[in-house]
């Protein structure tokens, strides 16, 4: 089984458009449309984001890890982007920081525009004007963009680990995350009533 | 207790379904997910003829200095040192499945190419499409077979026969072309050949190339 459509295939639109629409349904009913709920994961009263996007990496995880063991999917089909290390620390700055200001990341900010927030709206502008200077400056920093090649870099092989003990670690650590991110939450919210 | 207050009982089950189903994918016993071609595509892939090579196809890339081309003599060590094509490599059929200390099979990163395209010959076809259809069978990518093997290559390229006087244009477009191979490999001096190819190599190259004009 897998893949059940090809990357040239015509129908990989028609299949992201679907994905998409989903994706957007299932943030916006988790409430990933607030901006405050958002900010909330750097200032400790809701973390709620992270819990999500914990909960998402393992179930596809462990899931991913049956189907390949089951032979339903071949994972060494699974395209990986490559790691530049330089770009992936530096990238990761500036998107927490536009995060933390903005109140939303690129894809939430499109959820929330789509039920009419108008903060939004003025974010996703900004998104496509630092598309558009990115790619107007992109030669003064080609070098440093594509710098520090990993390839298709893979944790539990960097760690000299076998990928399903490295996902019991990593599952055990989502728990920890969880139960310790609820605490903090639970002071954070005893402090302050404001939200 | 504080923990079930904060924490929904729901969110505790789903935990532990989750540490579950990771504890169980550790103790599972390691599986061999197999890469190997399945036996109806084998087939399919046997029956067409897609992976063979002329003789002549082989000496035009061995001519052009053609760098994706690797030769690769599935003969004995001992048939090889005898005589070899310009520029192969020597694996035996039975060192092709020879694994390496970590029990990984040796020549994969020789025989499973991503860039170039390996040709096996042998002194028939027989061997080189047996090692064809193990190289196959593992799913190793690229790999052709050199039709008619050594024998062909002495019949068509060192030793050509010249056409009938009733010949198409195409036979004697082939002809000549041949001829002028043979010249390149050292014609009729089969034996001699490994060891001359190095040195007229470039004189009579141009030759070639010559003829090859003339014959179009």
């Amino acid at each position: 089984m897998g893949p059940l459509f090809t990357a040239t295939d015509e129908w990989s639109f028609v299949i992201a458009l679907v994905i998409g629409i989903a994706f957007g349904f299932i943030l916006e009913s988790a409430g990933f449309s607030s901006s405050r709920k958002l900010a909330g994961v750097f200032y400790g009263y809701d973390f709620v984001v992270l819990q999500v996007f914990f909960t998402a990496a393992i179930t596809a995880a462990i899931g991913l890890i049956f189907f390949e063991y089951f032979g339903w999917i071949d994972l060494s089909a699974i395209w990986i982007n490559k790691f530049y290390i330089g770009s992936a620390i530096l990238g990761g700055a500036i998107m927490g920081f536009g995060f933390v200001l903005g109140g939303f990341c690129p894809g939430t900010s499109a959820c929330a525009a789509a039920i009419g927030k108008i903060d939004a709206m003025l974010y996703l502008g900004g998104f496509i004007i630092g598309v558009i200077l990115f790619d107007a400056f992109y030669p003064f920093y080609k070098g440093f963009y594509k710098a520090g090649n990993m390839g298709g870099a893979l944790i539990f092989e960097d760690l000299g680990m076998s990928k399903n003990v490295f996902l019991l670690v990593f599952v055990m650590f989502a728990i920890v995350a969880f139960v310790a991110t609820a605490y903090i939450q639970q002071r954070v919210s005893k402090k302050s009533k404001k939200y | 207790m504080s923990d079930t207050r904060i924490i929904k009982k729901r969110y505790i089950f789903m935990g532990i379904v989750f540490v579950g189903l990771a504890f169980l994918l550790v103790l599972l016993p390691e599986k061999q997910i197999s890469k190997e071609l399945k036996s109806e595509q084998l087939l399919q892939e046997i029956n067409d003829n897609t992976r063979y090579y002329s003789t002549d196809d082989v000496a035009k890339k061995i001519i052009a200095g053609d760098l994706y081309m690797q030769l690769i003599d599935v003969r004995t060590a001992e048939e090889y040192n005898h005589f070899h094509l310009k520029g192969a490599i020597n694996i035996p059929i039975d060192s092709i499945l020879n694994k390496d200390k970590d029990g990984k099979l040796a020549y994969e990163y020789i025989l499973n190419q991503d860039i170039k395209v390996n040709v096996l010959y042998s002194n028939g076809t027989i061997y080189s499409n047996q090692s064809w259809l193990l190289l196959r069978r593992l799913n190793f990518k690229n790999n052709y077979v050199m039709k008619g093997g050594l024998n062909k290559w002495i019949e068509t390229i060192i030793k050509p026969m010249r056409p009938a006087s009733v010949a198409t244009q195409d036979e004697i477009n082939r002809y000549n072309y041949r001829r002028a191979a043979s010249m390149y490999f050292g014609g009729g001096t089969v034996k001699a050949a490994p060891d001359a190819s190095n040195s007229p190599a470039p004189i009579i190259k141009k030759k070639a190339a010559k003829e090859e004009e003339g014959g179009c």
